[in-house]
């Protein structure tokens, strides 16, 4: 059969199942019955990407279907292929949609439909390239051994890994660890999951890219120049597969497959091979994907897969714990001639000698030089050892400074991890990426209790307590420049942040150090300076120098933004955010919601829906993305007030920022405690209940002047 | 980037307009005069039935007048003209290829030609049978000149190249008895068949055109490209810009116009010296522009990224600019009014070839041992008359398009190893091509060429059929005057690729290539040849299965039917948009349009209407890939 009419009958198949799917549940729920996805603000979001409608219930599910038949064409000619291709996708997006009418389908199988707030999470990581690529496979490997391997290939180079079809029991059989923070997910059985996957490309478009829903073009652009996915199919092969194929393919995503009689051969489309073992190197080559190569010389696999591994109790071979015994980790600049470059020293017993779940002590000080080493990078440096670690396969690490938690699994000690291992993976690390100001490295680390010890007391805490007293000093006021960072723009090619000393990037992952080094490290990249010049209003944190940098880093699709009002010209953001506020007018007041809390707000929107509301670099006067360490800040939204306008958060949010928040509270108004007064959504999710409580408090933003 | 837009056959009449303004001011002639004054044309000769071979006539057929003196009918009068026709393009083709390998025979290691290309040459020198180890590369190369040269006039055996066509080609050649032999036999030959009492058979005569196509697209005109692949280098992905709003009012505009790239590349490498740059500043010029015309031009913008000021019709335009310095021409499709036309402005025309001598010139004769000399001399020349200008006059359209050419067999493959996958495919083939093919993402291929015709519309079917093709996931590969239009009208721009179908839309941006590829000058038809056989060796097709037709819209030299001859010969179905001088045979006119079918599974179809013209390419298109069962 010709290619397109494999394409035609399997768009056809998977309309009629769709059809068949919407009447039924229409037959027995009604039409105005409510359907859509858990915890997303973009309803049906590959529908509503590509038409600007959304699909929030059956009678529009109705409607949707009526709209898709309209594009499936049937001539001769790709763009039919293409068009039913999405069609395709669109219809089993609706027929994914009625599983959910009951609830979860996949409940206690598989993950199903992603949430906002996880394809936010990935933001971060896809725009720096710490995901490399998406790889989509479908149906079973040949063995369970071939799926397992093929996964575990993508999985170990950072690649995020979305199953469909019987692959995932082969994972399971084989034991595999799957979800979301092992980069391994496993959607659904059915083929009609693609459809989620698919979700997930339309969503980053809506939500990094700004692509307005509706604008079949500029999404199509977007995915195919941006979204790195591809899929992998394994035979035998069938209409709908192939069907869905059509759509992957005009979205961008090449398919690679073993079935070698079905179909013909697309050149970077649709690949033929039949040795699985080497479509690893094939996909990433069909979309163009490079992997960074970090070669590290440890027994277990290194990949920012790792990173969200959770290491249990019983699992652990081995627990330094900061909070019990003394632990530190530290930076420390020296001269060239005290470093033997990769020199990595084990002082004290190795893991060996270490009883099984024990709970012990670890010092590790990474030492470097450089002509053009500052003493300011190495907090930069050091805040980066949580994510390298992580990392590694078996090593879970939380924490920084002396507050280190880390965890070594049995499974990597039996394959041979090592604390020298701790050691090579920093060097590695630190001169892989910071290669540009360190040319020398050495890694020291202190297994024995005593040296531990001794190092946290007599070297780190004066080494900290002389950062922190700089890095109080470091004021927006006290210096002249600060920094753009368009890490994001691959992503979201009109947003620029603004990064000042007591404003760090939204993401969270940018410093106004951490941007001064890149800008050491890459002086044409990300982060460019800003000089500060020609003041136009100091209470908004105006400057022509930071409009004219905004205008130039934005391709002219922004004019102007403040850095302390959310008011007026408020910062854009890409996305990836790791908290938003918008404002609570009962209360002249902000909530703030952070993108793990998945409950509601006074505002009467969840996360992802006011997350919704901005990102993609459109300014939306009233909301801003912003970064958790923010909310401490004497700059968090200084022109509307400041930081006592802060009236509701979750309860998690709020510990975490408590201390810092309450000390900055006090320094500005004198409040104790402040943070007892703010709401959470133990006390209360309607802004009724809210200012009820605010008014109980005495909370001052109550005072204050309306925002609007 | 400012918006990208086509620019229209009506935008580009309107400047054609405004020149002729400028003209009419200076009182100076034009083709679109002289075609006023020219039509209607003589009906005789059109139909092809007007025979002036002896002095017995001349003699032309009429319902009364069945026969001529010497008793040929019309069928033999027609095919006697339509083979001279061909053998006068044949002989033109040949003979540029001719003076490469001449120029090839001169180079030298410190001379004004060297070898550019050693690996091509080492590849020709294989196919010819020239040693080549342990050998001098120029001792190598006059050899392979000399081999080359014995092609011409070999008294046995065919054309070495015919070996590149797939078995079965050679195979049809050989049972229709039209392997070509020497180059120089086939144009005598056929003068010899069309002489008073020889041929007057229409079968043998059309059979004979056949052979001297096909001794021109496999012999001399493959010769022509390879041998200058050799000198000048092949021909990779060059950006330039095309239309006359190339020319810089502030500079020496130099024009290169013809086709034989021996004198253009030295002109190029003068006007490009420090030393001249200085005189043309020293003249009060800001610096040099040099443009180009007709296939000359295409020559170097493929090698140089000279921009194209215009094609075949557009000649006198430059001259209207008032601003063109000198227009340096080599061999054919020269316009003699070029040399009164000059003289309403201050222009030079100099005529470089004891070929193409011409009245109101400066001649300023060419040859490989004085090449530097006499550019120089141009050059020179055209400097010091930047201050003859009447700035009153000049006037440059600011109308031009960004223009991606350069693609040679060698620069496709290059593209097409773009999109294979290392792990699956193998480089250096055609296959990623097929498999777009086969798999109904392309749906097809037309090779345009050809000229411009004021019978047709200028560029206006050329690019309303390009246009076609593409919104139907056709990919065009262009050469000559064609190539031009395309380029001119923005179709060689990849931001073209919106105006495509689907397919061909991500064939040009997997493939980063213009929907439209420009292949070279009139003798690089000769690539298209090699392209299909190619294509067809990796494809396990015939070419005559291959969904692809040629098309010459606008046709209208000898060498063009030259070219149809070879095309349709090497079974690939030609369309054409002007009516080769035939129709008065009914048994002439249906061999060319039927008959040929049987001897090499191709044959021409002419249709007037543009429109449908490129209706029936497609359907054809169509039927061929139900054939493959794809």
């Amino acid at each position: 059969m010709l290619l397109f009419d494999i394409v035609f009958n399997g768009n056809d198949t998977m309309y009629a199942e769709a059809c068949e799917a919407v009447d039924a549940a229409i037959a027995k729920y009604g039409e105005e019955k409510a359907i859509g996805f858990p915890d997303t603000a973009y309803t049906l979001a590959a529908y509503y990407a590509e038409t600007g409608d959304k699909i929030t219930n059956l009678k529009e599910a109705k409607a949707g279907l009526e709209h898709i038949k309209t594009m499936m064409t049937r001539e001769r000619r790709l763009d039919s292929g293409f068009k039913s291709g999405v069609a395709t996708a669109l219809s089993a997006e609706i027929l994914e949609a009625t599983k959910y009418i009951e609830g979860d389908p996949y409940e206690g199988y598989s993950e199903g439909a992603m949430t906002d707030a996880q394809i936010r999470e990935l933001g971060v990581p896809l725009v720096t390239g710490d995901i490399p690529g998406i790889a989509v496979i479908i149906h079973a490997a040949p063995t369970v051994q071939e799926a397992v391997d093929l996964v575990k290939s993508y999985q170990s180079q950072g690649n995020f890994v979305c199953l469909v079809g019987d692959i995932i029991d082969q994972l399971k059989e084989a034991n595999y660890k799957m979800g979301f923070n092992v980069r391994v997910y496993p959607i659904g059985k059915d083929i009609a999951c693609a459809a989620h996957a698919v979700s997930v490309a339309a969503r980053t478009a809506m939500i990094f890219g700004n692509i307005t829903p509706g604008d079949k073009k500029s999404l199509q652009e977007y995915t195919f120049n941006r979204f790195r996915a591809f899929v992998n199919a394994f035979g035998p092969l069938d209409e709908k597969t192939v069907a869905c194929g059509a759509g992957a393919i005009y979205y961008g995503f090449p398919v690679i497959t073993n079935d070698m009689e079905y179909t013909p051969s697309v050149p970077k489309s649709l690949i033929k091979l039949a040795d699985v073992s080497k479509w690893n190197t094939a996909s990433l080559e069909a979309r163009d994907i490079k992997i960074k190569i970090t070669n590290i010389d440890i027994p277990v696999s290194f990949a920012t897969a790792f990173e969200g591994e959770i290491i249990r109790r019983g699992d652990m071979q081995v627990e330094f714990d900061g909070s019990r015994i003394d632990s530190v980790e530290l930076v420390q600049t020296k001269e060239p001639s005290e470093i033997e470059d990769h020199k990595i020293e084990v002082i004290g017993p190795e893991l060996d000698e270490f009883e099984v779940g024990s709970k012990n002590g670890i010092a590790y000080v990474v030492e470097v030089a450089g002509k053009k080493m500052q003493s300011d990078f190495e907090s930069v440096f050091e805040r980066k050892f949580h994510s390298w670690l992580n990392c590694i396969e078996g090593v879970m690490h939380t924490g920084q400074r002396d507050m280190i938690r880390i965890r070594v699994s049995k499974e990597a000690f039996e394959a041979g991890f090592r604390a020298k291992h701790f050691g090579e993976v920093l060097y590695a690390k630190i001169k892989n990426e910071f290669d540009a100001v360190v040319d020398k490295c050495q890694v020291k680390v202190y297994t024995d209790q005593a040296m531990a010890s001794k190092i946290r007391h007599e070297i780190a805490v004066p080494t900290f307590d002389k950062r922190d007293e700089r890095l109080g000093s470091l004021t927006d006021e006290s210096v002249d420049v600060y920094y753009t960072c368009i890490l994001c723009q691959a992503f979201s090619p009109s947003h620029v942040c603004v990064v000042t000393p007591e404003r760090l990037g939204l993401c969270g992952a940018v410093s106004w150090l951490d941007a001064k080094a890149t800008n050491e490290l890459e002086p044409a990249g990300a982060c460019q300076i800003i000089t500060k010049e020609g003041v136009i209003d100091e209470r908004l944190g105006a400057y022509e120098s930071v409009n004219e940098a905004v205008r130039k880093y934005s391709q002219g699709a922004l004019e102007r933004v403040t850095l302390y009002s959310i008011m007026e010209d408020p910062m854009t953001s890409c996305g990836c955010f790791e908290c938003i506020c918008g404002i609570e007018p009962f209360s002249n007041g902000v909530c703030i919601a952070n993108r793990e809390y998945a409950g509601m707000t006074p505002l009467g929107m969840t996360f992802p829906e006011l997350a919704s509301m901005t990102g993609g670099g459109v300014q939306t006067p009233g909301f801003m993305g912003h970064g958790k360490h923010f909310i401490a800040s004497k700059k968090f939204m200084a022109a509307e007030g400041g930081i006592e306008r802060i009236v509701w958060m979750p309860k998690e949010l709020k510990e975490t920022v408590a201390e810092r928040l309450n000390a900055t509270a006090k320094e500005l108004y004198g409040i104790d405690n402040f943070t007892d007064m703010i709401g959470d959504e133990t006390i209360a999710e309607d802004p009724e209940t809210l200012f009820a409580f605010l008014s109980e408090k005495g909370h001052p933003a109550l005072g204050l002047d309306p925002m609007m | 980037m400012s918006e990208f837009k086509l620019t229209t056959v009506e935008e580009m009449e309107a400047a054609t307009n405004r020149l002729l303004e400028t003209g009419a001011k200076v009182g100076a002639d034009s083709w679109q005069m002289r075609v006023k004054n020219q039509t209607p044309h003589c009906k005789f000769g059109e139909e092809g039935m007007c025979c002036r071979i002896c002095t017995m006539g001349p003699c032309r057929i009429t319902k009364k007048a069945p026969r001529g003196i010497c008793g040929c009918d019309v069928h033999g009068i027609v095919g006697r003209n339509f083979l001279r026709f061909t053998a006068g393009g044949s002989a033109t083709h040949s003979d540029h290829g001719r003076e490469i390998c001449h120029t090839l025979h001169e180079a030298s290691a410190d001379g004004n030609y060297k070898v550019k290309d050693e690996a091509k040459l080492m590849k020709l020198a294989a196919e010819f049978g020239v040693e080549t180890e342990g050998r001098d590369i120029y001792d190598v190369a006059h050899e392979v000149a000399e081999v080359g040269l014995l092609e011409y006039g070999k008294p046995f055996g065919t054309q070495v190249f015919l070996k590149r066509a797939p078995e079965h080609t050679q195979e049809i050649w050989k049972r229709e008895e039209i392997e070509p032999r020497a180059i120089d036999r086939e144009v005598s030959c056929s003068l010899h068949m069309t002489h008073m009492g020889c041929s007057s058979k229409p079968e043998a005569l059309i059979r004979q055109a056949l052979r001297s196509g096909l001794s021109d697209g496999w012999g001399g005109s493959m010769m022509g490209t390879e041998f200058s692949d050799v000198l000048f280098g092949t021909p990779h992905e060059i950006e330039t810009e095309a239309n006359l709003g190339v020319m810089v009012a502030e500079n020496v505009n130099i024009v290169v116009h013809g086709h034989d790239p021996s004198l253009s590349e030295m002109i190029c490498e003068y006007a490009d010296s420090p030393e001249m740059i200085a005189y043309a500043k020293e003249m009060g010029a800001k610096g040099i522009t040099v443009s180009g015309v007709c296939c000359t031009s295409n020559e170097v913008a493929m090698r140089r990224g000279i921009p194209m000021a215009g094609n075949f019709l557009q000649q006198e335009n430059v001259v209207l600019t008032g601003a063109c310095e000198a227009i340096v021409v080599d061999v054919q499709c020269i316009f003699p009014a070029l040399g009164p036309l000059s003289k309403c402005f201050h222009t030079k025309f100099v005529t470089t070839s004891p070929i193409a001598q011409m009245p109101d010139s400066d001649f300023i004769r060419f040859n490989a041992h004085t090449a530097g000399e006499n550019a120089k001399a141009i050059v020179k020349m055209a400097i010091e008359n930047f201050k003859n200008r009447d700035p009153e006059l000049v006037h440059i359209p600011d109308m031009k398009q960004k223009a991606y050419v350069g693609f040679s067999v060698e620069e496709i493959e290059r593209k097409l190893d773009g999109v294979t996958n290392s792990q699956v495919d193998e480089t250096g083939t055609m296959m990623p091509l097929v498999d777009c093919v086969k798999s109904g993402v392309l749906r097809g291929a037309v090779a345009m060429v050809g000229c411009n015709n004021p019978k047709v519309r200028p560029d206006a079917a050329h690019i309303s059929l390009m246009k076609k093709l593409i919104a139907n996931d056709i990919i065009l590969v262009v050469s000559g005057c064609s190539a031009q239009a395309a380029a001119k009208a923005g179709l060689m721009d990849k931001r073209a690729k919106d105006l495509c179908g689907a397919g061909l839309k991500r064939v040009c941006e997997l493939a980063d290539i213009p929907p439209v590829l420009h292949m070279g000058s009139c003798v690089d038809i000769s690539r298209m040849m090699v392209l299909a056989a190619r294509i067809a060796k990796d494809s396990g097709w015939n070419i005559s299965q291959i969904p692809l037709v040629g098309c010459a819209p606008e046709w209208m030299s000898e060498k063009a039917v030259s070219i149809g001859n070879y095309v349709v010969a090497t079974g690939i179905d030609t369309y054409l948009g002007v009516e080769p001088y035939a129709t008065g045979s009914s048994e002439v006119d249906g061999l060319l349009k039927g008959g040929l079918k049987d001897w090499v599974e191709a044959c021409y179809t002419v249709e007037h209407d543009i429109e449908k013209l490129g209706d029936l390419m497609i359907e054809k298109i169509e039927e061929k890939r139900e054939a493959l069962g794809i």
